[in-house]
């Protein structure tokens, strides 16, 4: 019996065959949500180098977009691509919220695994934009933790030295050490240095406006929450050497003693 | 049980190759047998300032390239028995030193009863560095008083934490230490220069010795005698007292001040 069972389902399968294979896929980052400056920066890629792009099929990887984009702007982005010329095959680097809006949207998701590791996080959209920002500086609340409980933050014991770099994927960082001048400590959440902080320092890398950068010594040369840098020349005198943290209101880089 | 050392520093100039000659002297001064290795293929210092550059025949190179043997490449130094040169070759680049070329000649040293083999790196954090340090056991990370030399230093001990083989193996880095040189007390305390305890903060490994600026570690390089021979003078004894902390002792550090002016300078100035 199971020769015959076995028979009906190769009868089946002949028309089709399941390939894996590697192709080389362009990628589309969106860095404004304004679909005809989109339309206009792609037309010159398209023109540019027609044999590469025209009917090319692209990723549209939207996570540089901060806040979120609602389904009418993505609709209207897709299509600015398809003016241009290039044919969007599907949404990258999704985080969850991406994930929602390939199903609703009917593309695929490539690269899938930022939602892996987004699970356990699961702020809402509104917790970011809404940041409760204290007057003074006094530390905020706790980002609120979500239902699978909180993320634990990537833990670096010992110091980031020049030219290292530390990523927090999807995590806060935790630095017990020295970050060296030249160093750099990224985190998709906040940052804490517990030691000097002489490099570098981006929280938030992936647009959150809520994080924040926590260091017991400041003499960084360049801090950054969300994409909102400041470059230090000079150390401001009331900081240089002292313990503070650093957070984004209304958009613009605060600094506070402890 | 031997161990290998490297001795580096990211930057060039600050006295690497001065620190591998003197410490391997010292070494071997004690009794213990040391080899020196230049693994700065394409310049070839070590043999200059060990004084042995007239005698090199075969080099790191041929051996690691099985056309001499060790044996045949390692130069006995004139002052200690136990101690032997291993040059680097002039007439190669770095890409002629492979890593299992490298391996295989520490292993043959320690074979052959090498209590410690120094390797002295060239300078950036190329092929010829990374190599250097790939084998070691501990690191003497060589560093000038001002800000790009600690800079530098801070990107090899990144480097020595990470892309060694201890650190492949999940061993962690080994002992690091810091050896200041050309430390000038005077222009310390002037503000000119920074101090042993700024370099120690930013850096935050221990130090293992400060070397004084003196003119005799130029005269002594010239003349091909490691300046740890020159007891007479402040930077041999400097180095004198970073090998003795190398081996486990306790010295105190010394030359960290200015000399005092005497009676007579102080009335006539200097």
């Amino acid at each position: 019996m199971s020769g015959s069972a076995a028979e009906c389902r190769t009868e089946i399968l002949e028309a089709a065959d399941l390939r894996f294979g590697q192709v080389g896929i362009a990628s589309v980052r969106v860095r404004s949500s304004d679909p005809a400056a989109l339309k206009a920066a792609l037309e010159v890629r398209v023109r540019e180098a027609p044999q590469l792009f025209v009917r090319a099929p692209v990723v549209v990887d939207l996570s540089f977009l901060s806040p979120h984009p609602d389904d009418e702007a993505v609709h209207a982005m897709l299509a600015a691509v398809r003016a241009a010329g290039m044919l969007p095959v599907g949404l990258a680097y999704g985080d969850s919220e991406t994930d929602a809006l390939s199903l609703r949207l009917g593309l695929p998701l490539i690269a899938k695994f930022r939602a892996a590791y987004e699970r356990a996080e699961r702020t809402s959209p509104s917790d970011a934009e809404s940041i409760a920002v204290p007057e003074t500086g006094a530390p905020a609340a706790p980002a609120p933790a979500g239902a699978d409980g909180p993320k634990v933050a990537l833990q670096q014991h010992g110091s980031v030295r020049t030219g290292q770099q530390v990523y927090a994927r999807g995590a806060d960082l935790v630095v017990v050490g020295a970050v060296a001048n030249g160093a750099e400590a990224l985190a998709d959440g906040n940052i804490h240095v517990y030691g000097a902080l002489r490099g570098r320092a981006f929280a938030g890398a992936l647009g959150d406006k809520s994080t924040r950068i926590f260091c017991s010594e400041f003499r960084a040369e360049i801090v950054s929450i969300a994409g909102h840098y400041r470059v230090f020349e000079e150390l401001p005198e009331e900081f240089a050497g002292r313990a503070v943290q650093i957070w984004l209101e209304h958009d613009k880089l605060r600094i506070a003693g402890f | 049980m031997s161990e290998t050392l490297v001795i580096t520093s990211g930057k060039g100039g600050v006295g690497k190759t001065t620190t591998s000659a003197s410490l391997a002297s010292g070494l071997a001064q004690r009794g213990h047998k040391t080899a020196v290795i230049d693994f700065d293929v394409g310049l070839r210092n070590l043999d200059l300032i060990m004084g042995c550059e007239r005698r090199v025949v075969y080099d790191f190179v041929n051996v690691i390239q099985n056309e001499a043997t060790l044996k045949q490449a390692l130069i006995r130094d004139k002052r200690h028995d136990n101690l032997s040169v291993l040059a680097a070759s002039q007439t190669r680049d770095k890409d002629a030193l492979t890593q299992e070329g490298v391996g295989r000649v520490l292993d043959e040293l320690k074979q052959d009863g090498f209590d410690y083999i120094v390797c002295d790196s060239p300078a950036g954090i190329e092929k010829g560095a990374h190599l250097a340090m790939y084998f070691s056991d501990r690191a003497v990370v060589v560093v000038n008083p001002e800000v790009s030399s600690v800079r530098d230093s801070d990107r090899i001990l990144g480097l020595l934490s990470s892309k060694t083989r201890r650190a492949e193996q999940g061993e962690g880095p080994g002992p690091q230490h810091l050896l200041l040189t050309r430390y000038n007390p005077a222009r310390v305390e002037a503000g000119e220069m920074m101090s042993v305890g700024d370099v120690e903060e930013i850096l935050g490994i221990p130090v293992l010795g400060v070397i004084p600026e003196s003119e005799q570690v130029l005269a002594a390089s010239n003349s091909g005698v490691p300046v740890i021979h020159d007891a007479g003078s402040i930077a041999g004894q400097a180095y004198g007292d970073a090998v003795a902390r190398l081996v486990g002792e306790d010295v105190p550090m010394r030359f960290l001040e200015a000399p005092k002016k005497g009676f007579f300078k102080r009335m006539f100035g200097t």
